[in-house]
């Protein structure tokens, strides 16, 4: 799958699955910080998140902290996709 | 005879659009016995918040926004709820049976804790102060009313909210349905109190209130409360008997009963027993075709008799008896969850 | 002046199904969180540790008789604890009719100890079990109102894991209003497939057994019990035996975050202010302080934080969820009954588990059993939803 394509599949989603009402995958901005600022999630969304990435892509991130690390932005979450999905 | 408390200000979010529709033809009809509520759109709501919120918290958090929004604060939240986050409560059961037990999300489960309406409260009005959310079912509305008058005995210059919301998920519609809380039959609410036969029709709604010890601008005061639980009609009436013995002075009476009949030929023995208690020309009210029947209903009961209260008026179509009364200063609130809790309240206007 | 005493308690936990037994492994260090849990079948069961009260849900059913359908172990516990209470008190039969006796209950689990049974039904999967009217968690006041024929005042108090003190709290507020005499108060809950995945999903469970307060701490354990207390008035005292009075108490919410505490505690800071405020006592006159002490990462920083700013150099204070784990709806009684035997018999209980101080804190608990004095105790409660509460218990 093209990066482009990846990270459009992956704001719907995200979008999906944190019932982000209102919001459409072109507001989110591939290097805009989804936590705090930006889309304001919190550390309830983080943990969903990591859900999401093991339920859709098969990864698994078993330290929250270092889970932050890589949803820090839609960039970093693809990245870190593209490397580790099982499928 | 003290009042125990004033009430203010009053906000509800019901099934009808129209709460104080006076005729019987416009008023919203139930589809498949369910009476859903009239949701607005939340604006005070902020958007992050709101896209967690099942319609329990939506419609509790809603309505208390724009009373506890006022430059002065209140000084705590006093919520009565049966199910709360009954929603969220089965939606996180529900991951549990299909992923077995493995990674879930805890969105649901933080969500679905009792007291999430009143948290919700406290964190978006950044209110420190006294929080509590009781739970006991048919009387945990009157349980919050009970702890806002202690509240307030104790500290006379505070104001408190105080409210009653439960929503009707399919949830716990399915559960109340098996134990048989709801007809069988299909029926319009227009009839509801012409058909003989078990069951209620299901309902829900939120009604909040700010509540003082200040008589100036008060709409509404509370006069005496009291619960009780028993299955024997005799029992609750002798009940009855004794409160407005020990709670209406002489020379003053109760001018109206507003009435929490609802339907279900299960109960309306009760609500015969302590009709039989009031004086002949006292106008009788009931509200529950409008609403529907769920645990805390009897907050949009307590909203009816401020409002009825403060206009002197009432829509006709809810009117089940009256002669002569155009001046309604008393109102005795009777209530009957599923033929076990009760309540009196006394409202009266200022 | 209205002072409230307790004249009866009763208490359920990992650790002894009485008073005398939770006395006796306290004095003992005993830790009742293990390994185990065969209450139902889970994923988690032989994996992580809980505190699972050593009585069957079939033993408990025999031991009270109860022969109606739909009771669930959550009620169960809650009687087993309940009887004991109102036999210390030597309530009667007619105290217990009496429309002056109230009953404050809180749960947070209620009847979703049954899992599957509640998805079942919930999802229509059936014609109807027989707990079909005990999901709820009024479903444990209700039925010990009826198994008692109770006519007082009855309440249910849910503001999660400080329900029960909360639920003390509104008892104590009903006998000092005058709309009661009596006041059975108190919490229950059992494990639950239902709590287990919730705290588990949170990321706050401990693999290992709970080490609150300490630098490596992981998380909590569950566990479960019930506990209650009889409240009178002094003037209705009689000669009654007195365990404690209750001084002081206050609820605050932290208006921070649905599920963990702010930075700087204000929630729990408010509430144990207010209620030495309520006791009319100053900070040094706290004795001992039972610290709701979780062992997880947030909590026990933030309560750390909070009582340093409170009491400055805070005195000497324990969490007892390293003996029980952590038992939700029925921590705030069960603790404030540990509270009262710090009082009753002038000692304290170590912290369990602990090694090292948080080292940005260097807060270091309880670690030994020892006699001391104990003049006024404070217990500590604080749920999700921001709920604080703090009670004071005192010698009389």
């Amino acid at each position: 799958m093209e990066t482009a394509e990846l990270k459009l599949q992956l704001k719907k989603q995200i979008i999906e699955f944190l019932n982000l009402l209102s919001v459409k995958p072109d507001d989110i901005k591939d290097d805009e910080p989804l936590f705090g600022e930006g889309l304001g999630l919190d550390s309830i969304d983080s943990i969903e998140l990591i859900v999401l990435l093991g339920r859709e892509y098969g990864i698994e991130i078993k330290d929250p902290k270092e889970g932050r690390k890589i949803l820090t932005d839609i960039n970093t979450m693809v990245a870190y996709i593209e490397q580790h999905r099982t499928r | 005879m003290t009042a125990m408390l004033y009430i203010h200000q009053t906000h509800c979010i019901q099934p009808q659009q129209n709460p104080l529709q006076a005729n019987i033809e416009l008023i919203n009809e139930p589809v498949d016995n369910k009476l859903l509520a009239f949701e607005p759109s939340y604006e005070q709501i902020p958007p992050g918040i709101l896209r967690r919120m099942s319609k329990a918290i939506r419609m509790g958090v809603g309505a208390a926004l724009p009373l506890i929004s006022q430059p002065v604060p209140v000084n705590g939240i006093i919520i009565g709820t049966a199910n709360a986050g009954m929603d969220d409560c089965v939606k996180f059961l529900n991951q549990i049976v299909q992923y077995e037990e493995g990674q879930l999300t805890p969105g649901s489960f933080v969500q679905s804790t009792g007291n999430v309406i009143a948290g919700q409260l406290g964190l978006i009005s950044k209110n420190k102060g006294y929080n509590i959310t009781h739970m006991h079912l048919g009387l945990a509305f009157e349980n919050a009313l009970i702890d806002a008058i202690m509240q307030l005995n104790t500290n006379p210059s505070n104001s408190y909210l105080v409210g009653g919301v439960d929503d009707l998920s399919l949830f716990n519609y399915n559960i109340e349905k098996l134990s048989g809380d709801y007809k069988e039959e299909a029926i319009s609410n227009k009839d509801l109190y012409n058909v003989d036969s078990p069951g209620c029709i299901a309902g829900e709604g939120a009604a909040m209130f700010i509540v003082n010890t200040i008589k100036e601008y008060a709409v509404a005061k509370i006069m005496a409360i009291h619960t009780l639980h028993s299955t024997d009609v005799e029992f609750v009436k002798q009940q009855l008997k004794i409160f407005l013995q020990n709670n209406v002075q002489e020379g003053t009476e109760i001018d109206l009963f507003l009435s929490g009949e609802n339907g279900d030929n299960r109960t309306t023995a009760y609500y015969t027993a302590c009709e039989t208690l009031l004086n002949y020309n006292a106008t009788i009210v009931r509200y529950k075709h409008m609403i529907g029947d769920y645990a805390t209903a009897s907050a949009i009961g307590l909203w009816y008799a401020c409002k009825i209260l403060q206009t002197q008026q009432i829509p006709a179509q809810m009117i089940k008896h009256n002669l002569t009364k155009t001046v309604h200063r008393n109102i005795l609130m009777y209530n009957n969850f599923e033929g076990l809790q009760h309540s009196f309240i006394l409202v009266s206007a200022i | 002046m209205n002072r409230i005493f307790v004249t009866g308690m009763g208490v359920i936990s990992a650790i002894g199904n009485s008073v005398a037994e939770n006395h006796h492994a306290l004095q003992e260090s005993i830790c009742g969180v293990r390994k185990e849990l065969d209450l139902f079948p889970s994923k988690y069961a032989g994996v992580l540790p809980f505190g699972q009260v050593q009585i069957s849900t079939e033993l408990l059913q025999k031991k009270f008789h109860i022969t109606e359908p739909g009771v669930t172990r959550t009620t169960m516990l809650a009687v087993h604890a309940f009887n004991e209470a109102i036999t210390a008190a030597r309530l009667s039969a007619v105290d217990l009719h009496s429309c002056d006796t109230a009953l404050v209950g809180a749960s947070t689990v209620g009847g979703m100890c049954l899992t599957d049974e509640l998805f079942n039904d919930a999802n229509k999967k059936t014609n109807g079990s027989v707990y079909t009217s005990s999901y709820d968690c009024a479903s444990v006041c209700l039925y010990l109102q009826k198994r008692y024929h109770m006519n007082g005042i009855i309440n249910t108090i849910n503001t999660a894991c400080s329900s029960s003190a909360n639920a003390i709290m509104f008892g104590a507020m009903l006998l000092k209003n005058g709309f009661a005499k009596r006041a059975i108060v108190g919490g229950t809950d059992s494990l639950a497939k239902f709590t287990i995945n919730g705290f588990n999903a949170l990321h706050i469970l401990s693999p290992d057994i709970c080490t609150p307060f300490d630098e490596g701490r992981k998380g909590l354990n569950l566990g479960e019990g019930a506990a209650f207390l009889i409240l009178e008035k002094e003037e209705d005292i009689n000669g009654k035996n007195v365990y404690a009075e209750l001084s002081g108490y206050c609820n605050t919410n932290d208006s921070y975050h649905p599920s963990s505490l702010s930075e700087q505690g204000d929630g729990p800071f408010l509430s144990m202010q207010g209620a030495l405020q309520a006791a009319n006592l100053l900070p040094d006159q706290i004795d001992f302080i039972n610290a709701h002490g979780t062992g997880t990462e947030n909590n026990d920083a933030v309560e750390s934080r909070a009582m340093i700013r409170l009491f400055g150099k805070p005195p000497a204070f324990a969490s007892t969820k390293g003996n029980i784990g952590h038992t939700l709806g029925a921590a705030g009684a069960i603790e404030a009954v540990y509270s009262i035997f710090n009082l009753m018999h002038q000692e304290v209980y170590p912290n369990l588990h602990f090694i090292n101080p948080i080292a940005s804190i260097g807060l270091s608990p309880v670690k030994l059993f020892k006699k001391m004095n104990v003049k006024h105790v404070m217990s500590n409660s604080f749920g999700f939803g921001g709920n604080c509460s703090s009670l004071v218990f005192s010698k009389v």
